[in-house]
């Protein structure tokens, strides 16, 4: 099967932004996931996901986001979601999980509202 | 297919996915991790719908559609119970999944009624009616005016079949229904343009979701047929529950002409006949299909599968075919998933002109046939066979369609549906085709 998700990190201090292009659904997701926590565990306190380029996000996406947040709510660090696209917004509204992960249409207001801290 | 293509295709990995939802990650947050739990059930929003239609294991199109739909909604509310009502036939024994939580006696009006109670004083918040005329008890299916009668929860119904021509019962029934429910649900434009023009429904009440198909990622077919033993085979196939409607013996007859030019193609016929038409004619078509390609002497180009195949079995032949065919014979035919199935695969598609087929193939992502040609069949097979770079636009093109209307997507359209009525918002009309 194609895996249809090119997944790219950036550091910012001790922010990781993510950038992912395609689809998150059940054939990427876990690989999502994995990448994920092995930021965090690597010292990444706070999350920035860019999520412009994702034409799709299904539930087992946003399961990987909770995932990530019950990892990153233990080091009292946060994930936000940058999204300029309806589609991936309403998914967001229609579960309320656009209470949870704050969404930004621009990457730089995301990354203000986590605020840099430095790396140690 | 022989016992040893069943065994080998059994090691290829091709199917879809289990997925660890949102639904099963805040379940396992219960245990690990109860603060989290706590917030997000009290951040995240709850819908609790409930469908009334067939549901498995009874066999029936709108039984799977039912179960697929509900299924795929479910895993975005992870605070919320589904509810099924299923209708069935009083003496019938359905082991059914605890999701069914009342069951409609087909023939019994009172239990309709009952249903609508049973509704009226629980939590639920909407109904979802799955409607085609045969599922209900009644003239035309028309005891399903008396649930919603008595409901006193907003619903939407998901029609199935759109008649151009309804009998004036039938047309009084689609109205009633259109009446009292919030919205009304068609899967492609045109079954819109009908409810309006045929109809007279009011336009602000009818909405068009596509028919849901599988998450399937691409995959090469000639990788699956190694897998199957077919290496060196060009497969043409039609899946479903087999019925006379479905014109399958137009393809048999189509096969000599296909195999002058293509000697190495094999047409699978895969699915069981249907259960209500083995009732009352056994396997008489079946049998008929049978004896017409050993008429042709191409028995061995002509392979049944006689069986209920499960979704991943499906996706596996789909994906080692290289042109889908639905030969269907009624042209007011409004819906097929087993259409939308294929266009889900990114298969290359032939198929008559019935409604769903020719607004769902349009824009180069698949080519009609005439109704009842064999020669029609022969000429377009031959073509998109004779032609890569035609086929594998057509597949790119029904990817691309399938990947809006996969279930995922599908089921957002229908929970942002549900969520608008449940606050009162103004149904978009049109809102998920416009995406398409």
């Amino acid at each position: 099967m194609e895996m249809d998700l090119q997944i790219n990190v950036r550091k910012n201090g001790t922010t990781r932004i993510i950038d992912l292009h395609g689809e998150v659904d059940a054939y990427t997701s876990a690989r999502f996931r994995e990448i994920m926590l092995e930021l965090i565990d690597d010292g990444g306190i706070d999350l920035v996901i860019n999520m412009c380029k994702v034409e799709y996000i299904d539930s087992s996406g946003l399961g990987a986001l909770v995932g990530g947040l019950k990892r990153v709510s233990e080091r009292n660090g946060k994930i936000v979601i940058v999204s300029d696209g309806p589609q991936i917004r309403k998914v967001f509204e229609i579960t309320g999980l656009e209470k949870v992960f704050p969404i930004y249409d621009e990457e730089h207001h995301a990354v203000e509202a986590v605020g840099v801290k430095a790396d140690s | 297919m022989t016992n040893t293509d069943e065994k080998t295709v059994q090691h290829m990995d091709i199917s879809v996915p289990e997925e660890f939802a949102l639904r099963d990650e805040v379940r396992w947050l219960k245990s690990e991790d109860l603060s989290l739990f706590r917030f997000l059930r009290e951040t995240m929003n709850k819908i609790e719908p409930a469908y009334i239609a067939t549901y498995p294991p009874s066999e029936c199109g709108i039984a799977t559609f039912t179960k697929d739909l509900s299924s795929a909604v479910a895993k975005y509310t992870p605070f919320s119970k589904p509810s099924i009502l299923a209708v069935k036939r009083e003496h019938e024994i359905e082991p059914y999944e605890r999701v069914v939580r009342f069951q409609v006696f087909k023939e019994n009006k009172q239990s309709y009624i009952d249903a609508a109670k049973y509704v009226n004083d629980s939590t639920i918040d909407i109904v979802s009616v799955q409607h085609e005329f045969g599922i209900y008890g009644g003239d035309d299916g028309e005891y399903i005016l008396d649930f919603l009668e008595a409901l006193e929860k907003p619903a939407v119904a998901t029609l199935h079949t759109v008649l151009q021509r309804p009998s004036p019962n039938q047309k009084r029934i689609i109205q009633e229904i259109g009446r009292i429910c919030e919205c009304m649900v068609v899967m492609v434009r045109t079954g819109r343009e009908i409810l309006l023009n045929v109809y007279d429904v009011d336009p602000k009440k009818a909405t068009v979701i596509p028919h849901g198909v599988p998450n399937v990622h691409r995959v090469s077919a000639s990788s699956v047929k190694r897998a199957l033993g077919i290496a060196d085979k060009k497969i043409l196939s039609t899946f479903g529950l087999i019925s006379r409607g479905k014109g399958i013996e137009h393809v048999i007859r189509a096969m000599p002409m296909i195999l002058e030019k293509h000697p190495n193609v094999v047409y699978l016929v895969l699915g069981e006949t249907h259960p209500g038409v083995r009732k009352h004619e056994g396997e008489s078509y079946r049998n008929m299909l049978a004896e017409t390609a050993s008429e042709l002497g191409i028995e061995e180009n002509v392979r049944f599968n006689n069986r209920f195949l499960s979704l991943n079995e499906l996706v596996r032949y789909l994906c080692a075919t290289d042109v889908y065919v639905t030969p269907y014979l009624s042209k007011d035919q409004i819906t097929s998933g087993t259409l939308a199935y294929a266009l889900g695969c990114g298969k290359a598609i032939c198929s008559t002109p019935y409604l769903y087929a020719e607004e769902v193939l349009a824009d180069g992502r698949g080519m009609l046939v005439d109704f009842e040609s064999p020669e029609s069949i022969a000429k377009t097979v031959n073509n998109i066979l004779d032609n890569k770079e035609l086929k594998e636009s057509m597949e790119t093109a029904a990817y691309a369609y399938g990947r809006r209307a996969a279930w995922f997507n599908v089921a957002v359209d229908y929970l942002d549906l549900f969520h608008r009525i449940i606050t009162r918002e103004k149904v978009k009309t049109g809102a998920a085709v416009e995406a398409l």
